[in-house]
């Protein structure tokens, strides 16, 4: 009976392309940097600082990669590429964790980040193909008036701990509850993350992939998506468009 | 050196100097445990019991319970809404705290008494929801002066509790047994 629940659990795993997942319009994102101040602002992340950001040690959970083609001096800049966890169906973070801190969440599809259960080997940001893991190498200081924006519904991390984007988890948690209240579902496009809210050019959109009539769902049909790095079998979550 | 010591504490008097010493360290040890244990001392020695005697619901001094993640504890403008109107107020030297914060506008500095730690986000308006009465978690209030707890508010606690609930629906155990349900 054991056995057989945890084959169809693997089933669902590979057939079910996730719960929750973004798409992001590479064509039109300007590379503003308004996702990855908000996101900061959202999720309580700390300002490394100048000494530790040159060792490589800033912490973003969203970031804005950009890459150049040609040799100079006909070089030739790519789009922006916002690049944060694809929330993987199968992650490759996941199995490595010894403390089963970074787990897959089966009630909604995310890769889960438990700091309390942390121990800080990284090994998980090491195997993470994407690279947006973040280690907090220290308890960074904020300053006096900053604690005071501090989100409350985030944990305020520690030294020691390894973080990621959760998908504003704390935001879908948040309208589940204020739709039970009301004694309905979550409506697509009654919140959003918090890099998707303060876009102004809408290049980032979240919603319900399980959902076919949410505008995620309905963005993703288009031929020109592409999953990074998806040869690899790790069944991301987000999808971008680049060159549409 | 050492083994003078050694002979020394085999003699009577060295068993007795042990015997008192391990006395010692485990009275500070459970001193220490109880320590933990007892309710924190507030600005008002609050009678929880009085006011649920008199027939108050929780939900009318705690009403964030019922809406939202914190349950809240009263302003003074609240307590006073009832107090000014009892003779006793003016009387009471337990009660001068709350008459000086409503007269010098100072809010009383209550310490919180049941917690989570910080890497747990917990919602009341759930739990009230799902039909879970206060005394569940908080014990009955009606026997307490100072708000205390009644058990460690734990993971095993909250899991054993969820476990219960969703008994055989596979669904809402997923759902109720997830860590990002209470860790994000």
């Amino acid at each position: 009976m054991a056995i057989e629940l945890k084959i169809s659990e693997v089933k669902m795993s590979a057939e079910q392309s996730g719960k929750w997942g973004m798409v992001i319009d590479q064509d039109i994102c300007t590379g503003c940097q308004a996702c990855v101040a908000a996101c900061a602002m959202e999720n309580n992340i700390s300002f490394v600082g100048e000494v530790d950001s040159g060792y490589g040690r800033s912490m973003h959970w969203i970031r804005i990669e950009r890459f150049w083609e040609g040799e100079y001096p006909e070089v030739k800049m790519t789009a922006n590429q916002p690049m944060l966890c694809q929330q993987c169906g199968h992650a490759t973070c996941e199995p490595v964790c010894p403390a089963f801190a970074t787990v897959h969440s089966q009630a909604e599809q995310l890769n889960l980040q438990v700091y309390n259960r942390c121990v800080g080997t990284r090994y998980c940001a090491n195997n993470c193909p994407y690279q947006v893991r973040a280690f907090n190498w220290r308890d960074y200081k904020r300053p006096e008036p900053l604690s005071n924006q501090l989100n409350p519904d985030v944990t305020v991390r520690r030294v020691g701990v390894m973080e990621k984007c959760t998908f504003c988890i704390q935001r879908i948690h948040k309208a589940q509850d204020v739709a039970k209240s009301e004694g309905r579902e979550v409506v697509d496009g009654e919140f959003t993350t918090a890099c998707a809210q303060a876009c102004p050019a809408n290049a980032i959109t979240f919603g319900r992939v399980d959902d076919p009539e949410s505008l995620v769902s309905q963005l993703m049909k288009q031929s020109h998506g592409v999953k990074h790095l998806e040869e690899l079998g790790t069944l991301p979550n987000v999808t971008y468009f680049k060159g549409g | 050196m050492i083994k003078r010591l050694i002979d020394w504490l085999k003699k009577p008097l060295g068993l007795i100097a042990v015997g008192i010493a391990f006395l010692a360290l485990f009275s500070l040890a459970a001193y220490g445990i109880s320590l933990t244990q007892t309710a924190p001392a507030q600005p008002v020695q609050f009678p929880h019991k009085t006011h649920v005697g008199f027939g108050i619901q929780c939900l009318y001094c705690h009403p964030g319970a019922a809406k939202g993640p914190s349950a809240g504890i009263p302003t003074e403008a609240k307590c006073w809404g009832c107090h000014n109107q009892i003779q006793k107020t003016q009387t009471s030297a337990l009660l001068q705290p709350l008459k000086d914060s409503v007269i010098s506008g100072v809010p009383l500095q209550w310490v919180p008494v049941a917690q989570v730690a910080d890497f747990v986000q917990f919602n009341h308006r759930a739990h009230v929801a799902a039909g879970q009465n206060c005394e569940n978690c908080h014990g009955d209030m009606s026997k307490v002066t100072v708000a205390e707890n009644p058990q460690v508010f734990n993971m095993g606690f909250c899991l054993k509790c969820h476990q219960t609930v969703a008994g055989d629906n596979h669904e809402l155990l997923v759902k109720l047994t997830d860590c990002g349900t209470c860790h994000y």
